[in-house]
């Protein structure tokens, strides 16, 4: 992790899931640990002053209303997968974080090392198709093969799903940068949220592929202030649409937060 | 709302519609940019033999034609070609405030006046340019007009954009009359011809180029392209993807002016400039463009576009990135010719830029490559 975490803060939302297996889900504690991410870079300045970075993992720890929300998407995801014939294991406490943080930042000659890394402790594990939940770890691992030749499936749970509970409402929506113009997913989630009966409030300028701004929150450790500078700016342009918003990343969810005037949910909490 | 949100957003409303509304009113240009783009790599893979064909074009055609690796050879060759004590108007070129052409003109005594109404507000203001067409773009409409009250008078703060225009247009018309030489860029360049493609839309440039005796065009070796044909298509595809299509003049100029009108038999002069030189600039490009992922950064074409979809340059743009260089573009290009990395590591690959590029360019990917450079001291700059 980019971060040190207790490894109970990754893995607790899960319950019944088999341990291993051919199929995984793939949280790579992205939904988990990202509440606690604003913390963390707020005292990266006083780390050094830390003797060794575990303290940290006791300072840096989501709130029990986050966990809750965090495990309640994870389980919605994994309910949504079964509900479309889907049936997957999953790696607790092994569950290695992916390393997208490294690729993020330009780290690439590191990535690649990392990226090693993980493919040969899948591969111990016996995983041949791995299920992302979060559009930074599904861009990070789809480039593994850049660095690592390896013959492991991955796919998002947005092209699996074909399950969606009836909801009514009208939403804006915020796309994922790397989903809708990197990873090829804009539509799919477009086709789930059609699918539950929610109407989405676009406009071209704003929620456009090409218009769509990214929240800022990758920014975050290289300079905050900027980071929320890039929120301030989408959070202001999206409530001119509506002041109900949804989400599809985590990173999107708790960068725009503290922004939004309105109600922000991913659409995992909405539509399964 | 500070003055660049305000300035910015304003901005943005106004190009990033008319450019898709250009783009929809004139489908082809798509698939000119799409031939552009081939053309602009054909030249990348043998940029040797492409300078040299240059060169000797321009040479047929009366003019005199130089390469020069940095900016202390592009400043001596300007330098010897103006002299001292002239008057010199200027065309905006981004290459030519990159190698520092006007202060080193200005260090000789020389007279300098950029004339395109951006660049003029910049040297008059003293402040970096923080958009590669649009210069001036953080200075709103109420700034100029303090800015010209102060500078050359006529209007204030509350003056129409209109008479701000004007006042500008009387002052510099007497310098384009009395100058001695005039500088400008080249958004292309033939290498069969040695023709070079200008396009603006204020006439300045047509100014620069016609009225003084000399013409000094400075273009940077990656705005070459095989032949004039492949070179008429690239004010097209610049003015589209900048949104002031079509542009107001395209100007082709082919060594200095001439006459053929008496027995057919062509000489030089005519009224225009007597002389014409052009300056291949190197600068970090020759190196970039043997990196296979830096070299993508050559096809850009200087529109603009990616910077109106940015959300970083939204965020802080006018210091975003080493001047001139400014936004994703910007980005890439502070590396190419400073080695400077440290604007890239503020990609936060939104990927809107890559969305947009005309040139199909994947910016992000571009600029992660470079931030992996820069973490690990790799600098790429001729100069670093």
């Amino acid at each position: 992790m980019p971060f040190p975490v207790d490894k109970r803060v990754c893995s607790s939302w899960a319950k019944d899931l088999p341990r291993g297996g051919d199929t995984i889900i793939y949280t790579s504690c992205m939904y988990q640990i990202e509440p606690s991410v604003g913390t963390f870079l707020k005292l990266l300045p006083s780390i050094s002053s830390l003797k060794g970075l575990m303290p940290l993992a006791r300072v840096v720890k989501p709130s029990k209303t986050q966990l809750e929300r965090a495990y309640r998407i994870l389980n919605n995801i994994v309910i949504a997968l079964k509900k479309s014939g889907i049936n997957t294991g999953y790696l607790y406490e092994d569950e290695p974080y992916s390393g997208a943080i490294l690729l993020e930042m330009g780290f690439l000659d590191e990535f690649g090392e990392y990226a090693r890394k993980v493919v040969k402790l899948f591969k111990e594990k016996g995983v041949k198709r791995i299920i992302t939940v979060d559009p930074h770890t599904h861009n990070a691992l789809t480039r593994y093969k850049e660095f690592v030749n390896h013959d492991i499936d991955v796919v998002n749970y947005l092209e699996l799903v074909n399950y969606t509970k009836e909801v009514k409402g009208e939403f804006t929506i915020h796309d994922s940068c790397l989903y809708s113009r990197f990873l090829g997913l804009r539509e799919k989630y477009r086709e789930l949220l059609r699918k539950s009966g929610i109407k989405l409030i676009e406009d071209e300028k704003i929620t456009g592929k090409d218009t769509s701004s990214c929240c800022g929150g990758p920014l975050g450790p290289v300079d905050l202030k900027v980071s929320e500078k890039i929120a301030e700016n989408r959070a202001k342009d999206l409530e001119k649409l509506n002041k109900k918003l949804l989400v599809v990343c985590p990173i999107c969810y708790v960068t725009l937060l503290p922004h939004f005037s309105g109600e922000i949910k991913d659409i995992s909490e909405v539509i399964f | 709302m500070l003055s660049w949100d305000i300035a910015v957003s304003r901005a943005i409303n106004n190009a990033v519609p008319r450019v898709y509304k250009v783009l929809n009113e004139h489908p082809y240009i798509p698939e000119l940019a799409k031939r552009l783009r081939g053309a602009k790599l054909e030249v990348l893979n043998n940029l040797e033999k492409y300078v040299e064909e240059t060169i000797q074009s321009v040479k047929n055609n009366g003019g005199n034609a130089y390469y020069v690796h940095d900016a202390k050879e592009a400043q001596e060759i300007v330098g010897k070609i103006v002299g001292k004590e002239k008057i010199v108007v200027m065309g905006k070129s981004m290459v030519a405030y990159e190698l520092g052409i006007r202060k080193y003109l200005e260090s000789l005594e020389n007279e300098v006046w950029e004339t395109d109404l951006g660049e003029f507000l910049i040297q008059q203001a003293n402040e970096p340019p923080s958009h590669i067409i649009a210069p001036a773009i953080h200075m709103t409409k109420e700034r100029v007009g303090k800015l010209l009250k102060e500078k050359i008078g006529g209007v204030d703060e509350n003056s129409k954009v209109e008479d701000m225009v004007a006042v500008v247009r009387k002052f510099l018309r007497e310098k384009f009359i009395k100058a001695d030489v005039g500088i400008t860029g080249a958004n292309a360049i033939a290498a069969d011809t040695g023709s070079i493609l200008l396009v603006e839309n204020e006439g300045n440039i047509r100014f620069t180029t016609v009225s003084p005796p000399i013409h000094i065009a400075i273009a940077g070796v990656e705005k070459i392209l095989p032949t004039l044909a492949d070179a008429m298509i690239e004010p097209l595809v610049q003015s589209a993807y900048a949104g002031l299509y079509p542009p107001t003049y395209v100007n082709l100029t082919s060594g200095p002016s001439s006459t053929a009108d008496i027995e057919h038999n062509r000489v030089r002069p005519a009224h225009g400039p007597r002389e014409f030189h052009l300056i291949l600039v190197d600068n970090g490009r020759v190196k970039a463009n043997k990196d296979e992922v830096l070299r993508e950064a050559l096809l850009c074409i200087r529109c603009g576009r990616c910077h109106f979809h940015c959300p970083v340059y939204r965020a802080i743009g006018n210091v975003w990135g080493d001047p001139p260089y400014s936004g994703p573009m910007g980005a890439m290009w502070s590396y190419v010719v400073d080695g400077d990395s440290k604007p890239a590591m503020y990609c936060v690959h939104s990927g809107n830029c890559k969305e947009v590029c005309p040139m199909q360019i994947n910016i992000p990917r571009v600029l992660e490559y470079i931030k992996n450079k820069g973490i690990h001291n790799d600098s790429g700059g001729f100069n670093a």
